[in-house]
């Protein structure tokens, strides 16, 4: 194993630079709200992961979309249980960041040098909405479909660019097919992407700024 | 004031928060699985109800009736977004906390009851 990972260390080098992050020093005065941020980083990983295993059944077409469902979560072993990760995941994942939020507000850390992290979490809180929304569509079924319906009309009231938004979201005119795939894609390239991305700077300044004690 | 090293003591700490974080979810989903929905019905309009971190939304269109929907739905949503991205810059000067405050919570505050209204 040692030999395993020292050879994979001569090519990539990973040993030496994380030497100072795993030895750093983590202020002692820090509580328990302070692992708000983390735990829903966990989520964030556990809703990949069991997504991952949905997209494996889950056929995003008008046809075949609530069947795929039904069989999910009626045949395939453990389907209801993957799916029902995912949705409660999803649930935590949003409570979590709120918790996150205010713990960040309460302890001062969005002040300078951590305003460009607050941004960063605000958009990252945004792209979690989007891709809760896109998700809510996916099953097809009668809240599915009336849901995004309304809230894309909604959408399309906006003056002079509405319309178009619209019709963007929902790849013509009306919700349909199109709407589906679009959806689809936007839940599981666009924003896993977009938040991993994110969450890569939101680490990195974390990591460079070090955590912020409370004052 | 003393001070720990995130390698052995943070990181053990981390794990045990995350496999409690893990139960959390799996008793939740083990005694709750989310059932499947009803067959669209495409013949009458249906008004359901929107995830629970969009009611204050669902609620908030209730005030903009008509062609001013995209009030509620759009541009006060877009307000709230820009005020809390604002707020490391609205605590600026000697009472900056102090607003940065009225904002932050107001805002919660304001998500919090229309929450709690759209269910009346």
């Amino acid at each position: 194993m040692r030999k395993i990972f020292d050879w994979l260390d001569r090519k990539f080098g990973i040993k030496a630079p994380h030497k100072n992050f795993m030895k750093r020093p983590v202020p002692d005065n820090i509580g328990y709200s302070y692992c708000f941020g983390g735990i829903a980083f966990v989520y964030f990983l556990l809703l990949g992961f069991s997504g991952m295993l949905l997209t494996l059944y889950y056929v995003p077409s008008e046809k075949e979309a609530y069947k795929s469902i039904l069989m999910i979560t009626e045949e395939i072993s453990f389907g209801w249980l993957i799916r029902g990760l995912h949705k409660w995941s999803a649930t935590l994942f949003i409570v979590f960041i709120l918790l996150h939020t205010v713990r960040v507000f309460v302890s001062k850390a969005y002040r300078p040098p951590r305003e460009l992290n607050w941004m960063a979490g605000v958009v990252g809180l945004i792209f979690a909405l989007g891709s809760g929304f896109t998700g809510y569509l996916l099953p097809w079924d009668q809240k599915a479909y009336w849901a995004t319906e309304v809230g894309t009309s909604m959408l399309g009231t906006l003056p002079f660019f509405g319309g178009h938004i619209k019709n963007l979201l929902r790849g013509g005119a009306d919700v349909g097919g199109s709407t589906l795939i679009r959806f689809y894609s936007i839940h599981v390239i666009y924003m896993p992407v977009f938040i991993s991305l994110l969450l890569w700077g939101h680490f990195h300044m974390v990591k460079r700024r070090g955590i912020a004690k409370n004052l | 004031m003393k001070e720990k090293k995130f390698y052995p003591d943070y990181l053990s700490e981390i794990i045990f928060v995350v496999l409690i974080a893990f139960e959390l979810l799996l008793v939740i989903a083990l005694t709750c699985p989310p059932p499947v929905g009803r067959q669209i019905d495409f013949t009458k309009s249906f008004q359901p109800l929107p995830e629970w971190y969009f009611l204050w939304i669902y609620q908030l269109i209730r005030y903009f009736p008509g062609n001013a929907i995209f009030v509620g739905a759009v541009i006060v949503p877009a307000v709230f977004a820009f005020l809390l991205l604002a707020i490391p810059y609205i605590d600026k000067g000697a009472n900056g906390r102090r607003k940065a405050s009225i904002v932050f919570f107001g805002l919660l505050l304001m998500a919090v009851v229309l929450t709690l209204l759209s269910q009346i």
